[in-house]
């Protein structure tokens, strides 16, 4: 230690403080402390510790004046360093933390106790080449404890090294004495064994793997993970016959596992191809699911799975042996059950000639077609439904209301009819009805959550915001619908409210609610970090593996995809229409009046603010008298709720640079969900109007891999070019690089070549001329490209050939007519919003949209 | 496409959400982690066509001297009542606790008011 060494009677006190510290007894450290600080007020490492203490009683700031003041007395204390770093690990900031570690360790290096921290962090952090050599150190210090074994295989392992892991998890088990485990530790030990398998497997030794489940088969606890495994490693080393033996003994025990059939088909090689089988494939494997399906009469998967490889008449039979029995228990989620076939147009044909036959068999002698058992009246209540759902489906929206008005004149009393028939008007683009049918289910079962969650879910999508938090209200706890939901991390509340403010155009609110979605994804990465030590005494080392794998991909979930997509396009909205300022807004009111009243009017408007901002800090002091009262009860590791001080996003709708805010996400979406095209769709975007050349050109060259044929992205190459050749000649030597690597790059694009801008779009046109879709974008192109021939873009929706277009198309075209009339003018987003509301079309026509107003913004 | 099969971590994002939407309790996502990490075998999801809409999530009571198991969390969405995903689920849990733990007996609460639960439990479980 640095500075003069402590009378005995001061020690004693110091040691007093460290243990307060351990035990939680802050008050008593803090007493004791102060008296060391009486007689040495700047003793280094007494300040750092009563800095310590304070910070768990929430005095940060306090406590980082302290722990800085320490260190400075005595800069060659690892104690000092320790604490430092354990401070800026509580605030979360990890790299800083590590830092102080290190140099903690550079004065005292064999303390455990740090070395410890240290690699929590490095874990963390996945600093795996640090984390492997702390590991590898503490495993020297202290041999005899399991964990530093354990510790130090795990770390290879997630530093790409299983070869390694499994050495060190040999040498450890090296160790042990033969009767290892005792009764107590089975299941422990058992874990490690089948862990060391998973990493054996990892390093590219399945038969090792095998024979080590082998060898300590009697050892491991988890038998039915032992059959799983060792079922995939056989099957890895073509020991097919033992597989399926396994797969099939899986099978008996659950039969409804579709991994267990996926198991048995690849052992007989009945695997599909690329998702196709051979015919001959598809002959045996009837005979196999025949047999199956006698074996498992209840199993459900072993009668859906046919349908997947069955074609034509055997498709049919197949299906209508399956459909019937299902309605006749009358199963709401028959429906969703069989969607993933309608990707097969002609399954889709033959699946609505079965439903016919059986809706009309049913109506004229209540009976399925060419049977004479008389069917109860709610067999046909459910085809109903299912017709009704099997019409949406085909986006056939009168039909399906025909149908599921006739269920619900049947039997009124379902309300899983009201559900769907809440969807259909949804996909008919009529969302307020949608949420009045949901609202209408949700009183028919107050107690029922998922009612409630469907019903606020409808409101927000037909933009009731205020009736939807007083519905959602219902079911929160403590009625506290904004906290409650946020605390709950309602993600799927979240995304709906914020898609809401988004198309009414509140981009403050919407923001927030984004990017409380992205609070909840960091508050999640942090959640692992108690994980690092509890999983090593726990040994569920498998499970602590897949964690780290988790984490590692967490931000390509959807809905954080959703999140960062959308908080990108509110920041495009906010750069491209910056919102005024209050005082600016308040001015364009007052200029509004006549001049008598805009005195009494300036009047009125700071009185309001004075009391809204005395509001504010009233009810911001409640809630931290309530926090302080709250926390005298519980624990002390209670979180205090920070005080929320922009509660309607006003500080995020006035940030200075909006672009710079979107990078921000649009890293994370280019890192982990780099195959989305809508990421560098948004990317270009970005680049585009911060007037990066190359980063947008390389956004429309990932586009052009993903999906070379899509209209956006035909969008966004022109718009680029267009702009790259109106640039005025490079005058600096960076500039002409910039120039002449865009004109190489250009050149290799095999879309453009050295074509014209306008014969590329009129090539796009003759490609893709069914697509109502395509040939709006070269429309929108064209007018970019030439905007005096107004009339030829026109045309070139006009044009679009009846027989190619779908129903929704048709609709779409109609009125994409009227407005392609009106010439598309800038302002035209009011005339887009109308047009949107007197257009019944699927979102997907809204978010095409949104793609062209913003081009005609351009002129 | 009917599936019951032991939950994986990416699940866990989907049962949290399932949770969120059906019941009055919920939890962050960190309760989840730990429970994952702690009895591994002992979540299981209901799947139908790739996507999550039930859970199971079973625990052991660490307290008592002798092997019990717990239900600590059962939601299935309410689209897809009445084709038995929530015995099979039940059964899939009570099936690990016992091969995996060794289990003798398992318990859980439910609301006397909520008929349907009451019924799977007492009636076609066997619960008493």
């Amino acid at each position: 230690m640095g500075g003069p060494a402590l009378p005995p009677k001061e020690n004693n006190l110091f040691k007093l403080i460290v243990k307060s510290y351990e035990t939680k007894q802050y008050k008593k450290g803090l007493k004791a402390s102060d008296q060391i600080l009486r007689k040495f007020p700047e003793h280094g490492e007494t300040l750092a510790m009563k800095g310590l203490i304070l910070n768990c009683m929430d005095r940060k700031a306090e406590a980082f004046e302290l722990v800085r003041k320490g260190l400075k007395n005595d800069l060659k204390s690892h104690v000092c360093w320790h604490v430092y770093g354990l401070l800026y690990r509580s605030d979360r900031d990890y790299r800083e933390a590590i830092k102080c570690y290190r140099c903690a360790l550079r004065i005292d290096p064999e303390n455990i106790q740090i070395l410890r921290d240290l690699s929590l962090l490095q874990a963390q952090m996945r600093e795996l080449v640090g984390f492997v050599e702390t590991r590898r150190q503490l495993l020297t210090l202290k041999p005899s404890h399991r964990n530093n074994w354990i510790g130090f295989a795990i770390a290879h392992h997630i530093n790409h090294e299983p070869a390694m892991a499994v050495n060190i998890l040999d040498a450890y088990e090296g160790t042990l004495e033969e009767d290892f485990p005792p009764e107590s530790e089975r299941y422990e030990h058992s874990e490690m064994l089948l862990y060391k398998a998973t990493v054996l497997e990892e390093a590219g030794q399945p038969e090792k793997a095998l024979e080590e489940l082998a060898k300590k088969e009697e050892k491991i606890v988890d038998k039915l993970g032992l059959r799983e495994h060792r079922a995939s490693l056989y099957l890895q080393t073509n020991h097919v016959a033992e597989a399926e033996e396994i797969y099939r003994k899986l099978l008996d025990v659950n039969p409804d596992n579709y991994l267990y059939y996926e198991g048995v088909q690849k052992c007989l090689g009945l695997a599909p191809n690329g998702g196709i089988y051979t015919s001959e494939q598809v002959q045996k494997l009837e005979q196999v699911y025949n047999d199956l399906c006698k074996k498992y009469p209840r199993s459900a998967a072993a009668k859906r799975i046919p349908l997947d490889f069955l074609e034509e008449d055997a498709f049919k039979a197949a299906f209508e042996q399956y459909v019937r029995p299902v309605l006749k228990k009358g199963v709401p989620s028959l429906f969703s059950d069989l969607r993933s076939l309608y990707s097969h147009p002609r399954k889709v044909e033959m699946m609505e000639e079965v439903f016919l036959k059986i809706v009309t068999s049913l109506e004229t002698s209540k009976t399925f077609p060419g049977s004479s058992d008389v069917e109860s009246p709610s067999t046909y209540l459910w085809t109903l439904y299912l017709l009704a759902q099997h019409f949406d489906q085909r986006r056939q929206y009168e039909k399906a209301l025909s149908y599921i008005d006739q269920a619900i004149a049947h039997t009124p009393t379902v309300i899983d009819l009201y559900l769907v028939k809440g969807r259909i008007k949804k996909h008919a683009g009529d969302p307020v009805a949608a949420a009045a049918l949901a609202d209408e289910a949700r009183t028919m079962d107050l107690a029922d959550r998922f009612l409630n969650s469907e019903c606020v879910k409808r409101m927000l999508q037909a933009d009731q915001v205020e009736l939807a938090e007083k519905t959602a209200v219902l079911f929160t706890k403590d009625g506290d619908q904004h906290n409650n939901l946020f605390d709950m991390q309602c993600m799927w509340y979240e995304l709906a409210s914020g898609d809401s403010h988004f198309r009414q155009g509140n981009m403050g609110k919407a923001l927030k609610k984004y990017l409380s979605v992205e609070k909840h994804y960091n508050d999640m990465v942090e959640d692992q970090f108690d994980f690092h030590t509890y999983c090593l005494r726990k040994m569920t080392l498998r499970a602590y593996i897949r964690m780290l794998r988790f984490q590692d991909h967490l931000h390509s979930h959807r809905f954080f995809f959703r999140a960062a997509t959308s908080a990108i396009r509110c920041y495009i909205k906010l750069h491209d229409s910056p919102p005024k300022a209050v005082a600016e807004e308040q001015e364009a009111v007052i200029a509004g009046l006549p001049a008598a009243e805009r005195k009494k009017m300036r009047q009125k408007l700071r009185k309001a603010e004075a009391k809204a901002k005395k509001e504010a800090e009233e009810k911001a002091k409640e809630e931290i008298a309530a926090v302080v009262t709250s926390k005298g009860g519980k624990k002390a590791t209670h979180v205090s709720r920070p005080v929320d001080t922009d509660p309607d996003g006003d500080k995020l709708l006035h940030v200075e640079d909006p672009l710079s805010e979107a990078l921000k996400y649009l890293r994370l979406l280019q890192e982990h969900s780099a195959d989305a095209l809508e990421t560098h769709l948004l990317a270009f975007e970005v680049y585009f109007r911060k007037g990066k050349k190359l980063l947008a050109l390389q956004a429309v060259k990932k586009q052009l891999v993903l999906d070379p044929s899509s209209p956006d992205v035909h969008r966004c190459l022109i718009r680029l070019f267009e702009s790259l050749d109106k640039q005025p000649k490079p005058d600096s030597h960076a500039d002409e690089i910039i120039h002449n690597v865009i004109a190489m790059e250009r050149a290799s694009l095999k879309e453009l070549g050295s074509k014209s801008l306008l014969d590329v779009n009129r090539d796009f046109l003759e490609a893709h001329g069914d697509s109502l879709k395509h040939r709006a974008a070269a429309a929108e192109i064209s007018l970019l490209l030439s905007p005096e021939a107004k009339s030829e873009a026109i045309k070139i929706v006009e044009d679009s050939s009846e027989d190619h277009a779908s129903s929704f198309e048709k609709q779409w075209r109609a009125t994409s007519k009227k407005w392609m009339a009106s010439q598309g003018l800038c302002s035209c987003t009011s005339v887009v919003g109308d047009f949107f509301q007197r257009c019944s079309c699927c979102i997907k026509v809204v978010s095409t949209l949104c793609g062209i107003v913003p081009l005609f913004n351009i002129f | 496409m009917v599936c019951v099969r032991q939950a994986t971590f990416d699940d866990l994002l989907d049962i949290q959400n399932i949770n969120a939407v059906c019941l009055p309790e919920n939890y962050r996502l960190n309760f989840y982690i730990n429970h994952i990490l702690t009895w591994p075998r002992l979540l299981h999801v209901a799947e139908d066509n790739r996507k999550i809409v039930g859970y199971v999530l079973g625990s052991l009571d660490e307290e008592l001297s002798y092997c019990h198991g717990q239900i600590a969390s059962l939601a299935v969405l309410r689209t897809h009542r009445n084709r038995g995903y929530a015995t099979k689920l039940m059964r899939a849990a009570e099936q690990a606790m016992r091969d995996v733990y060794g289990a003798g007996s398992v318990s859980l609460h439910v609301r006397k008011m909520n008929n349907a639960a009451f019924c799977l439990y007492s009636k076609t479980l066997g619960y008493k």
